[in-house]
């Protein structure tokens, strides 16, 4: 559709700034024209600093060191939105969050969504660099005691009636589907596993950016509605 | 976590206190709802009635700003949802001992109101927040939980003859069941009749005037002067604490 904004040259240089729970994935598709850097999944939990910080790593960037920015986050709750590249082209995946690209596409997850609405999703990377309702319930059990952090628990993940292991085969899963499994256990909710896709990760990195990505031309600010479709 | 939690065991309160005793007590409810202090929200609450202070007043500039203040916090990922959570179950406490007495006073409730979060999203957290304190002002609430199809909401606004129909959606992925349910309002007949507020995190100003909602509610916290507002209730002093906090 509009990746003809990069027709000076062929093989565009690109940065792709991501989340770190979706590196090894990502990592794949290293081509050496594309750098990467990675940041804490923490970032989605408040909106508005991760829109911050994605916007100063973006102006840090040197006009010519690129010919694009990628990003490797969705809306992630409006964290994208107002992101402006003043100096690039950039691309970002039309998506609502990572779930999308860990399962291959937004319908995938549409599917998954309305089958089940109250699937927690879990990937190794969201083991290794996320959290999972187990290491949330140690942490506030740290802070306020195993009674309160039980109680607060509860109220989070009342509603919660599966876990779905995203398995992306890019790590030796054995070890994940166990701590999913014990997570599932924990809050006697029921346990699954689905076979991911790498096609979408393939895509945010190589191109062609057509269905399911915006294509920003520089100067051009992140707005929510090109999310959503009302 | 950032802060740990203090509690205010020994309330001393002076026997016939005056107005600036009064707003001293006030800060100290504020901060016993950010503080998470149930213990300090009860024997505070409970002495000002006792010391006749306006229930209003120990609502709008008491409780309910000391839950704006929890909110902003969280906002601004100073506090996270087990703070979030704790605060308003101190709230909840405060408000459990005005809501008779305000009942009392008001005779009657000030209008119903259909709450719920929209299809295909879960999250409740902001939603019962919002039932806590529109109840603690005086409205009746139906609540539907969570997962509530358009048709649900309006069959229950219908069935239950409610003024007023708000909605939370926590996803961005649920944003346009708040419209399809608007949508389906209208499509009812009962666009002009019922008023419709939304509110949740990925919610703005300008998606809700979009969506054609009648408010927009960026905190929890505003909902009891937006549904005021909605249903014609206005000059009454126990809706002003937006504008003093």
């Amino acid at each position: 559709m509009r990746d003809y904004l990069f027709k000076e040259t062929a093989h565009p240089k690109l940065l792709v700034l991501a989340c770190a729970v979706m590196e090894q994935e990502i990592r794949r598709f290293q081509n050496g024209r594309v750098d990467f850097k990675f940041f804490d999944y923490g970032l989605h939990r408040t909106p508005e600093s991760m829109s911050k910080v994605l916007q100063m790593e973006i102006d840090q960037v040197h006009e010519g060191e690129y010919d694009g920015i990628v990003l490797g986050y969705g809306l992630c709750s409006n964290g994208v939105a107002g992101i402006c590249a003043h100096k690039f082209s950039m691309i970002v995946p039309r998506i609502h969050d990572c779930i999308s690209l860990f399962l291959g596409s937004p319908e995938s997850y549409q599917e998954q969504s309305k089958q089940h609405p109250g699937t927690y999703y879990l990937t190794p990377g969201w083991i290794e660099k996320g959290e999972t309702p187990i290491s949330k319930f140690n942490f506030y059990a740290q802070s306020y005691g195993e009674e309160t952090a039980r109680w607060v628990l509860h109220e989070e993940m009342k509603n919660y009636t599966r876990i779905l292991l995203i398995n992306t085969g890019v790590y030796e899963i054995e070890p994940y589907q166990k701590i999913a499994r014990q997570n599932a256990e924990f809050l006697a909710i029921s346990y699954q596993e689905l076979r991911g896709s790498p096609i979408f990760f393939k895509t945010l990195v190589e191109g062609p950016w057509r269905k399911d990505f915006l294509v920003m031309e520089r100067g051009h600010s992140i707005r929510q509605e090109m999310f959503l479709d009302l | 976590m950032i802060q740990q939690e203090k509690r205010f065991h020994s309330v001393r309160i002076q026997p016939g206190f005056g107005e600036e005793e009064v707003e001293k007590i006030l800060n100290r409810l504020h901060e016993a709802v950010v503080l998470r202090d149930c213990q300090g929200v009860k024997e505070l609450t409970e002495r000002m009635i006792k010391e006749e202070v306006d229930f209003f007043k120990i609502l709008n500039q008491g409780l309910i700003p000391g839950m704006l203040d929890a909110s902003e916090r969280f906002r601004r990922g100073e506090f996270f949802i087990p703070e979030l959570l704790m605060s308003t179950r101190a709230l909840k406490i405060g408000l459990n001992i005005l809501r008779p007495l305000i009942q009392a006073v008001k005779k009657g409730v000030l209008g119903r109101v259909v709450v719920g979060t929209v299809k295909f999203d879960l999250h409740d957290i902001g939603k019962n927040l919002v039932i806590i304190l529109l109840e603690g002002s005086g409205f009746e609430i139906i609540d539907l939980g969570v997962d509530v199809s358009p048709e649900k909401f309006v069959k229950s606004v219908e069935r239950n003859e409610a003024q007023i129909l708000a909605m939370s959606c926590l996803l961005t992925s649920t944003i346009c069941w708040l419209k399809s349910t608007i949508q389906t309002l209208h499509a009812a007949g009962l666009g002009r009749s019922v008023k419709t507020i939304v509110g949740g995190a990925p919610v703005t100003p300008i998606l809700a005037e979009n969506i054609g909602a009648d408010a927009y509610c960026r905190e929890a916290t505003s909902a009891p002067a937006e549904a005021k507002r909605l249903i014609g209730i206005k000059g009454d002093h126990e809706t002003s604490f937006i504008k003093q906090v």
